[in-house]
């Protein structure tokens, strides 16, 4: 662990060096050019509100602007809005809005076009992603054409948080142009439909190749944004990737590969490595439950039984707390870049709690489990690992898994099947011991509720215990700092006993830069702004 | 020839026609739906089954592949589920990208195979036949994704970016998009890596035919023949023994273009190429089922196209070849 921290503050520090010039230069910076993004996955679709993956989310962050934004130190700043303000029995925000700030069709964004958007994400029809975050909302009234209320239902404390960083956060839509035009138009990137009021507005969208979008000149910030033209390019392969950017032929990697860092940076030594302390959990699950009468249920509406394997805490200790060496997966299937963890947040997360001190690493312990259990030379544990090939490196630390549940005499099989064959199976019930994967990164603990609900789809350990409901639900409407702090502390605890889910490290998040771009903060995948970005060739 | 043509064209349909039932039903056998890939992680079993309903894709596979099939009849392939753009038109900007790296491979890998192959023939046993046949051999062996990544350190790493690593620069007035470049020498410069790596491992094989089919030529009767009648050496070879080995070879590459598409996968995403081979990949990978149906029909009908094609050259290299109906 103390490795994967000096090998973090290194990074970090690398990273300040680099851009401590830039900041000094960035008191002037230049307008004009093309920043070249390279992204390595593709952008599914261009409804903001329903689209999933990073990638449209950091395209959405672009073209749309929102009431509020976050930075990296947790403090929150104004987008469209300019005040804001929670009444003293928590259950109405107030937001002032800017009054020169127009969409990409010359539409003013006012209060009439943010009751449209919370109303159009929190309409089921609209099947958005973000609905689930707004189930505190009550309703959103126009007091002028510049305040607008969003009056909850009960408090909320991360509401900002989910305005700001949950997913894309709030993405303001132009009236206008939604009624004008067909949700399938919007789909399908026609520029004229795609209508946000960020810095930059949709030129042409190429599913699978590029995607342009240019500076509006009527954003509301001054001077920004400073590139002409940010063109994105998909190029999934991190060599491919790796090559094009020493080559010059991009600017910015939007993210980078972990096993592939040190080998860019021995390659390009002075290109910007940015990164942070980990904010999405790498998980090592063990399903809790499976239905008694063997049919999938994804809903969970009959009777749950416990899983033959990992349904006793007994087993769940023994093979995901004392028996895998967290320290030793970092080290070889991270190449230590990542914080060995045990909470069900990691180390970036706002209200983390170290809790690895309830797992250290203990094979003996684990074994006296194992044959309580009455597993041991003659009852062999034989389990099935889940992993998918969405990133090498699950695949890695399968395979380490594998290795160190050997010592304790558990066979374990490694299933590696593709993302979506994996989704299907934790999604829907279906059968799995074992799964190794990185999820989701993590502005809040609460961000982490729909994840881990015992009612929720992605509750794919299906555990039942409405304990971890109620702790969530106990942090979320708790507005007092320092007494939700004592709840997040009690809660991580209460998950690291039980290990409903079981984190073996962070999930460490990389992003590089050429020396000449200037300007970019880093805020994690939760804000990936380009309006600040000038180029310095 | 007419009539030839005509009916071999017309036993593309029922071939075709199987070729997507086919993909089709195992499409469907794979676990998981397009609306994991649509939804992510905004994935909820109530909006899903919703849009299951909204797809059609609650209906019995049957329906949904005669569905399919009846729009296909009246030239709509459909949309994708995810993006929504239109697969005809998607498929049909891939594929003059993806026609060219194959045409430009196999133009590397006969250049590479007809010298070599000839050579090795001629020279059989010598050093020139064991150095042929034994760079034949690597070339066999080794995965074009691999040929790859050792053309780009060389040519864009160590020659300081030489040739382009990825990305496309289209013809001049073919450009399918608003935002993209075109020139023939940037074309050239981006098609030049990616079509050796695909074309090494063709010209192997062609090699390795050439030179067993040429072996067997050259000890025929009309060749001696050739020899008796005074012909110089290299007219023997070129006119009367080459065109009629190349027989064989000529049918073993109309084969190769199927494996050419599926090695046009694995380069194009290597060299970030806006081909049919990315499309398809990303299809399969989404569950995209109207994507991954475009995709395979224009593979399939460029497929038997393609050996129609090269049936007919049969006459060119062998006039005893007629198509008589």
């Amino acid at each position: 662990m103390r490795n994967a921290h000096v090998l973090i503050r290194s990074f970090t520090i690398l990273t300040l060096a680099v851009l401590l010039p830039g900041l000094v230069l960035a008191a002037e910076p230049k307008r004009g050019g093309t920043l070249r993004v390279a992204y390595g996955n593709k952008v599914s679709h261009l409804d903001f509100h329903t689209a999933p993956g990073y990638e449209m989310m950091w395209v959405a962050m672009n073209i749309g602007c929102g009431l509020v934004n976050i930075t990296p130190d947790g403090q929150f700043v104004g987008d469209a809005a300019t005040a804001w303000k929670l009444s003293d029995d928590a259950l109405t925000w107030t937001f002032k809005l800017r009054d020169d700030a127009f969409f990409h069709d010359n539409t003013q964004v006012d209060a009439e076009a943010v009751k449209f958007s919370i109303d159009r994400i929190m309409d089921p029809e609209t099947k958005s992603g973000m609905r689930r975050f707004y189930e505190s909302v009550q309703s959103v009234e126009v007091v002028d054409p510049l305040t607008v209320k969003v009056h909850m239902k009960q408090p909320y404390a991360f509401f900002l948080h989910m305005l700001a960083g949950y997913r894309t956060g709030l993405v303001l839509y132009s009236p206008a142009a939604t009624q004008a035009h067909s949700l399938k138009a919007r789909k399908r990137g026609d520029p004229s439909a795609v209508i946000g009021c960020g810095p930059f507005r949709l030129v042409e969208w190429v599913p699978n190749n590029h995607l342009v979008m240019d500076r509006w000149e009527k954003y509301f910030k001054p001077g920004q944004p400073y590139v002409d033209r940010v063109l994105i390019r998909v190029i999934r392969d991190p060599i491919a990737q790796m090559v094009a950017f020493k080559t010059g032929e991009i600017d910015f990697i939007a993210s980078f590969s972990p096993e592939h860092v040190q080998t860019i940076q021995a390659q390009v030594p002075e290109a910007q490595v940015l990164t942070g302390p980990e904010t999405t959990p790498m998980v090592l699950r063990g399903k809790v439950t499976v239905p008694c009468d063997g049919k999938p249920d994804a809903s969970m509406t009959n009777p749950r039984c416990p899983h033959p394997i990992f349904g006793d805490i007994r087993t769940r200790k023994a093979l995901l707390c004392y028996g895998i060496d967290r320290e030793e997966i970092v080290k070889v299937a991270l190449r230590g870049l990542a914080t060995p963890w045990v909470g069900m947040i990691p180390p970036g997360t706002m209200d983390t709690v170290d809790v690895n001190y309830m797992c250290p690493y203990d094979p003996d312990k684990a074994k006296t489990l194992l044959e309580e259990l009455g597993y041991g030379p003659d009852n062999p544990l034989v389990t099935e690992l889940t992993t998918d090939t969405e990133k090498a490196v699950f695949n890695a630390i399968a395979t380490v898994v594998k290795d160190q549940l050997a010592r304790l005499g558990v066979t374990v099989n490694i299933k590696l099947v593709d993302k979506v064959t994996w989704m299907n199976t934790g999604l829907k019930d279906g059968p799995w011991d074992m799964d190794v994967e990185d999820l989701l990164s993590l502005l809040t603990l609460d961000s982490n509720a729909y994840l881990t609900v015992t009612q929720s789809t992605w509750n794919q350990t299906r555990q039942t215990d409405v304990t971890v409901d109620e702790y969530f639900a106990r942090y979320a409407t708790e507005m007092d700092a320092d007494k939700r702090r004592a709840i997040a502390k009690e809660f991580q605890e209460f998950m690291a006993d039980k290990l409903y889910w079981n984190v073996v490290s962070g999930s460490p998040f990389f992003q590089i830069a050429q020396p000449w771009m200037k300007g970019y903060t880093f805020n994690s995948e939760f804000e990936v702004h380009y309006e600040t970005v000038w180029l310095d060739r | 020839m007419r009539e030839y043509i005509i009916r071999r064209l017309l036993q593309v349909i029922p071939t075709v026609l199987l070729i997507t039932l086919v993909v089709f039903a195992m499409m469907q056998a794979i676990p998981g739906d397009p609306l994991m890939a649509l939804l992510g992680d905004a994935y909820d079993e109530e909006d899903a089954q919703l849009l299951r309903q909204e797809y059609g894709l609650d209906k019995p596979i049957i329906s949904q592949y005669f569905i399919w099939l009846g729009k296909l009849v009246q030239g709509d392939w459909g949309e994708s589920f995810i993006s929504g753009r239109p697969v005809l038109q998607d498929v049909l900007i891939r594929l003059p990208v993806t026609a060219e790296l194959i045409v430009l491979a196999m133009l590397v890998a006969l250049l590479i195979a007809i010298p070599a192959g000839t050579i090795a023939a001629l020279r059989q046993n010598t050093w020139g036949d064991y150095t042929a046949m034994s760079t034949a051999l690597m070339g066999i062996s080794i995965p074009d994704f691999f040929l790859g990544i050792l053309l780009l350190l060389v040519f864009s790493v160590s020659f300081n970016g030489l040739l382009p690593s990825s990305g496309w620069v289209y013809l001049p007035g073919t450009c399918p998009s608003l935002i993209c470049e075109a020139s023939v020498w940037g074309n050239l410069k981006h098609v030049m890596m990616p079509a050796i790596a695909l074309g090494v491992g063709r010209a192997a094989i062609l090699t390795r035919l050439l030179r067993a089919s040429l072996l067997e030529i050259i000890r025929m009767e009309y060749v001696t023949t050739a020899r008796a009648k005074g012909l110089t050496e290299k007219l023997v070879i070129l006119k009367h023994a080459l065109k009629n080995a190349l027989i064989p070879t000529v049918t073993i590459m109309g084969l190769q273009v199927g494996f050419m598409i599926g090695g046009a996968i694995v380069v194009e995403t290597l060299f970030a190429i806006p081909g049919l081979g990315t499309y398809g990949i990303n299809a399969i990978i989404l569950r995209d089922y109207q994507q991954v149906q475009g995709f395979i029909l224009l593979v399939a009908v460029c497929f038997v196209v393609v050996n129609v094609w090269v049936d007919l050259t049969y006459s060119l290299l062998d006039p005893r070849i007629r198509y008589n109906a």
